[in-house]
């Protein structure tokens, strides 16, 4: 609730500024967000159905036991590659993390999973950024991001093994 | 409104999740993922409409040459800084995050002040933090796992930067 309002009331804001400037601003500013809900429409909705359908059948337990404290340097690229077909939004996969932790993941191998969810993460790439950004722009963060995850989870590991 | 390659692939993909989905669930677990589906669509919607509205108008207030100075390609070091600290910044989801990449693209931003930008918006955004995170696996983990994501973002730009240079790619472009 607390999001829509400040985004909303940042529309306001900021449109009354654009009207103040121009007279045409708001239209045009309307029309391209337009245009961008019409490429959206209908990708976004079968995304939402695929991520709901994937997260109903995810083995959790078997996740979260393959990613264990002791499973080290390949834990951290298997809960990479498990982070970037992590389906949804916050609402799911932090809940999903939790679950994998209960299940034994280790904390470098979740912190690598929660970067690769967020950074990599394939739904939202497909859904939201190919069709908005462009396939080459899409190639080059995703190429200059594939060794983020693992830097994470090993920069955890170095942390955790300070403080004990 | 019109279906190309892919939406099909998107209907595709949720038709084959939905029978696997079906397969080893049953028909109880097909519900859940439609009412999880359908309650997700509605909280969004208000947000994405939002998102999309913002850009539009950043767009048309923010001047290009101001964006071209504090964000271009001469920007250097503060231009990846100042990009980092509007991604942690930032509210909302994808539906404000992408849009806003395409208006400062659009206005003359750099390459890696935009991956920046978006990786820093993914790994440390204060909305995402505040709201889900830290309620759902505790500050302790939160502290741990925003101090090992604190140099990503700016080791991704200068990445995007360099290959940048090499090989000219820009969003939007095919």
């Amino acid at each position: 609730m607390v999001a829509e309002l400040v985004l909303w009331g940042l529309v306001i804001v900021l449109g009354v500024m654009a009207r103040a400037r121009s007279p045409t601003a708001l239209s045009e500013a309307g029309r391209r967000a337009l245009a961008f809900a019409r490429a959206l429409a209908i990708r976004l909705p079968l995304a939402l159905l695929a991520a709901s359908f994937l997260t109903q059948i995810l083995p959790r337990e078997l996740v979260g036991a393959a990613i264990g404290p002791e499973s080290g340097a390949i834990g951290i690229l298997l809960a990479t590659a498990a982070g970037s077909l992590l389906p949804g939004g916050p609402f799911i996969a932090f809940p999903l993390a939790v679950s994998f932790y209960e299940a034994g993941a280790g904390l470098p191998q979740l912190v690598a999973l929660i970067t690769s969810w967020s950074t990599l993460g394939v739904i939202r790439i497909v859904a939201f950024e190919w069709p908005m950004l462009g396939p080459r722009f899409v190639a080059l963060r995703v190429g200059v991001t594939l060794l983020l995850p693992p830097l994470s989870g090993a920069l955890a590991a170095g942390f955790l093994w300070v403080v004990r | 409104m019109r279906i190309n390659r892919t939406d099909l692939g998107f209907a595709v993909f949720a038709a084959g999740s939905g029978a696997l989905c079906a397969w080893i669930g049953g028909i109880e677990a097909i519900e859940q993922a439609l009412g999880s589906a359908g309650r997700t669509l509605l909280t969004i919607v208000p947000l994405f409409a939002a998102g999309l509205l913002l850009a539009g108008l950043v767009q048309q207030l923010v001047p290009r040459d101001r964006v071209k100075g504090w964000l271009g390609t001469a920007s250097g070091w503060r231009g990846l800084l100042l990009a980092v600290g509007i991604g942690i910044i930032t509210p909302g989801g994808p539906f404000t995050s992408f849009p806003l990449v395409v208006a400062l693209a659009e206005a003359g931003a750099d390459i890696g002040v935009l991956v920046a930008y978006l990786t820093a918006w993914s790994t440390l955004g204060l909305n995402r933090i505040l709201v889900w995170e830290i309620q759902l696996l505790g500050p302790d983990f939160v502290a741990l796992r925003v101090a090992a994501s604190l140099p990503l973002a700016v080791i991704a730009g200068l990445a995007a930067r360099a290959v940048a240079a090499r090989f000219a790619a820009r969003p939007g472009s095919k």
